[in-house]
């Protein structure tokens, strides 16, 4: 038991990170039904910002739309870019096409039907927004509450100095 | 054994250090308990065991190209009211799994998660919500071999609690992307097969086939804003079973067709999806069939209905109806329906769209059983393609989100629904119809520094069933971490008129966030992603626990 304990030390001194700070490989589906790699999708030179959300799930769309709402402000004032990751399975995931038009949304959609990316960053629940630089994950949130866009907004500015 | 894993744990670390990269570790911690009590009110009588807790630990590992996990999960002393009974008093790692991906070649030995397809074929998944967790152990290899052809292969059985069930899987599928590989520009062409069969023994009934196979094709195509899509499924001919006994030793096959179409464009959305199951029941063990904990399901069959977001909009619930009985009472073949969708942004600055914007959502479904005709002494049915069966469900809604200031938003919810009530508690088709009509009404009021309240008042009119319902939710948000609301369901028409409160909040810090609730749970179904469980109604505090890291 002892050595058993021993071993578990040196693993944990020999263990490089204890935290998902590697952005998980993963296959995305665009809306057309291509596949893309998630690390070739993001914003080489500034920030992403990668939001999971449903289209069943009300306060996800709640902040997709508000930051819809001020989203080229944001483009303007530093380089970031969103990508709405839709979680939706195949019950609903038609209806992302239609509801992303439908809301006239001016940043990127992925599909992860298949829940890879929702299960690498352990989202047991939705919305998840991740801030992303160099493919490194930086900063997590989950939930939303209306006005949390703007911190979101803030903690933007902060890494993109 | 010990020493195999001191061994094993010093080989890890020592290629820990040699390795060039270093990689990382990840995971998380969920934990869901509740406290029960008894509460007269609602003639509700805590078990035994009050205190009951679902925890679940995940881990992994990457390096490079290589991925490894595992998921600890413990249901002690038992699961929560309506998770499946093989969850209680389970204590154990549940799965474990290697990966092994590159550019061309994914392939993962242990436990994963699959689909070919929408999933009406095969899919594995993990709701924890729901209590499902129907994992496959065995071998998953994905295969890109050309820039438009891919495939995927599994093999393996599937997880049933701790356990494993007792029929193999095994499964084939091919995507092509045939605009693609014919440089074909103004149209886009997908298209896929699949093939996914079960062995399992029959242990001695001669009657029974040892494999039942299931053959699946689909074609989407898009032009320009166009789309449309089809995915037709054969299943081969396999026993009815009817609460884990064999209905007869008669087999018969079982069939899926889903059609899907729409229109999308700046500013408006249109999609119909159309589906007809007939037998389509698919399980790895053929005893399971119709077990209502969704256990050793092997496809994905949701209710193809808008997923409701209120509580009193989630009383009256589809759920999909894809067996075949022919020799009880509640006789019935599959279900045939469609649905509708609609999504328009009117502008800003119009008079309809005001300074920020009008969103309107609409939807519509109807839902019916299989036309179909039962001889019950030759244990024979013959069902029509759409025909005119009973009506199981109906529902249009119509939601209007309004931003009127930067400080007051609002949304308008009206929904009109018809449902058999077979379908909401079991039981026959055809003898009871519930209709009901619902409106929510909610507003959202922004202050400084992230503060907010949302308030939504909703009313559930109808003559059937347990009659009228008002009910109200008032939430305040101190800030982004901190959440507070009241909520009352009350079924003032009813006999008993029952309040069904609650109040809670959430916290969250970092990557942690707990949630607190006391209160009333209204029994019924509960259901996410179209899959439906039964809770029976219960009483009591509720903490859920999670954390990333």
């Amino acid at each position: 038991m002892k050595n058993l304990f021993l071993a578990l030390c040196l693993l944990l001194i020999s263990m490089p990170s204890f935290a998902q700070d590697e952005l998980p490989n993963v296959d995305l589906k665009t809306m057309e039904g291509k596949n893309v790699v998630l690390k070739e999708a993001t914003n080489k030179e500034g920030i992403t910002v990668i939001s999971l959300w449903a289209t069943w799930c009300v306060p996800c769309l709640k902040e997709l739309d508000a930051i819809n709402e001020i989203y080229f402000e944001w483009q303007e004032e530093v380089n970031v870019e969103l990508i709405a990751v839709s979680v939706d399975d195949s019950r609903t995931v038609k209806r992302v096409k239609s509801l992303v038009n439908g809301k006239d949304w001016d940043f990127s959609v992925l599909l992860d039907t298949n829940n890879d990316l929702k299960r690498a960053l352990n989202a047991s629940t939705i919305p998840l927004t991740i801030l992303v630089k160099d493919n490194k994950i930086v900063f997590k949130h989950s939930g939303y509450n209306p006005g949390s866009e703007l911190e979101l907004f803030e903690k933007i500015m902060e890494l993109s100095k | 054994m010990k020493k195999l894993l001191f061994g094993a744990i010093v080989l890890f670390n020592t290629c820990l250090i040699n390795a060039q990269e270093n990689g990382n570790f990840y995971g998380g911690l969920e934990s869901n308990s509740q406290w029960y009590q008894t509460d007269e009110g609602i003639n509700f009588i805590a078990p035994e065991d009050q205190f009951r807790a679902n925890n679940y630990v995940t881990l992994n590992y990457n390096l490079g190209k290589f991925t490894a996990g595992l998921q600890y999960e413990s249901y002690l002393p038992s699961a929560l009211l309506g998770y499946a009974p093989v969850y209680d008093g389970g204590n154990d790692v549940a799965t474990y799994y290697l990966n092994y991906k590159d550019n061309s070649l994914d392939i993962t030995g242990g436990y994963f998660y699959e689909q070919f397809g929408s999933g009406l074929i095969l899919r594995s998944w993990e709701d924890r919500q729901l209590g499902i967790n129907n994992a496959f152990k065995g071998v998953n290899i994905k295969f890109k071999a050309t820039e438009y052809l891919d495939f995927k292969a599994v093999f393996g059985r599937q997880r049933n609690g701790f356990e494993e069930s007792s029929g193999t899987i095994q499964g084939l599928d091919a995507d092509l992307s045939v605009s693609n590989a014919l440089n074909i520009d103004n149209v886009d062409i997908q298209m896929g097969l699949s093939y996914v069969a079960r062995n399992q023994d029959t242990e001695g009934n001669q009657a029974l086939p040892s494999t039942v196979g299931a053959y699946g094709g689909r074609l989407d195509l898009i032009f320009n804003d166009f789309y449309v899509g089809a995915e037709a499924i054969l299943k081969d001919p396999d026993a009815i079973v009817i609460e884990g006994q064999l209905a007869s030793n008669k087999l018969y096959d079982g069939t899926a067709l889903l059609v899907n179409a729409g229109y999308a464009t700046k500013g408006l959305g249109i999609n119909a999806s159309f589906r007809r199951l007939e037998n389509f029941s698919f399980y790895s063990d053929r005893f399971a069939e119709g077990n209502i904990y969704n256990q050793e399901v092997i496809n994905y069959v949701p209710a193809l209905t808008k997923q409701q977001d209120y509580m009193l909009t989630n009383i009256y619930v589809y759920n999909a109806q894809s067996r075949l009985i022919i020799e009880t009472y509640d006789q019935r073949a599959g279900e045939v329906g469609a649905q509708f969708d609609l999504y328009y942004s009117f502008k800003k600055g119009t008079s309809l769209g005001g300074k920020y914007g009008t969103k309107l959502a609409f939807n519509f479904s109807y839902w019916g059983g299989l036309d179909a005709e039962y001889n019950i002494e030759n244990k024979w049915y013959e069902a029509k393609f759409i025909g005119s069966g009973p009506q199981l469900f109906r529902d249009v809604n119509l939601e209007i989100k309004k931003t009127w200031s930067k400080k007051w938003s609002s949304v308008f919810t009206y929904q009109n629904v018809l449902i058999d009530k077979g379908v909401v508690q079991g039981g026959s088709f055809g003898k009871n119809t519930i209709y009901a009509n619902i409106g929510v009404i909610e507003a959202t009021r922004k202050f400084n520094k992230g503060k907010s309240a949302r308030f939504v008042a909703q009313h559930l009119w109808t003559d059937q069933d347990r009659k009228n319902w008002v009910a109200g939710v008032f939430e305040y948000n101190f800030s982004s971490k901190l959440a507070l609301y009241v909520a009352d369901n009350w079924n003032y028409g009813g006999l008993d008129e029952i309040h069904y409160y609650s109040v809670g909040g959430s916290y969250s810090k970092g990557n942690a966030r707990l949630g607190l609730n006391y209160g009333r749970q209204r029994g019924g179904l509960i259901c996410i992603g179209g899959v439906c469980r039964f809770v029976p109604e219960n009483t009591g505090l509720s903490a859920n626990l999670t954390i990333t890291f």
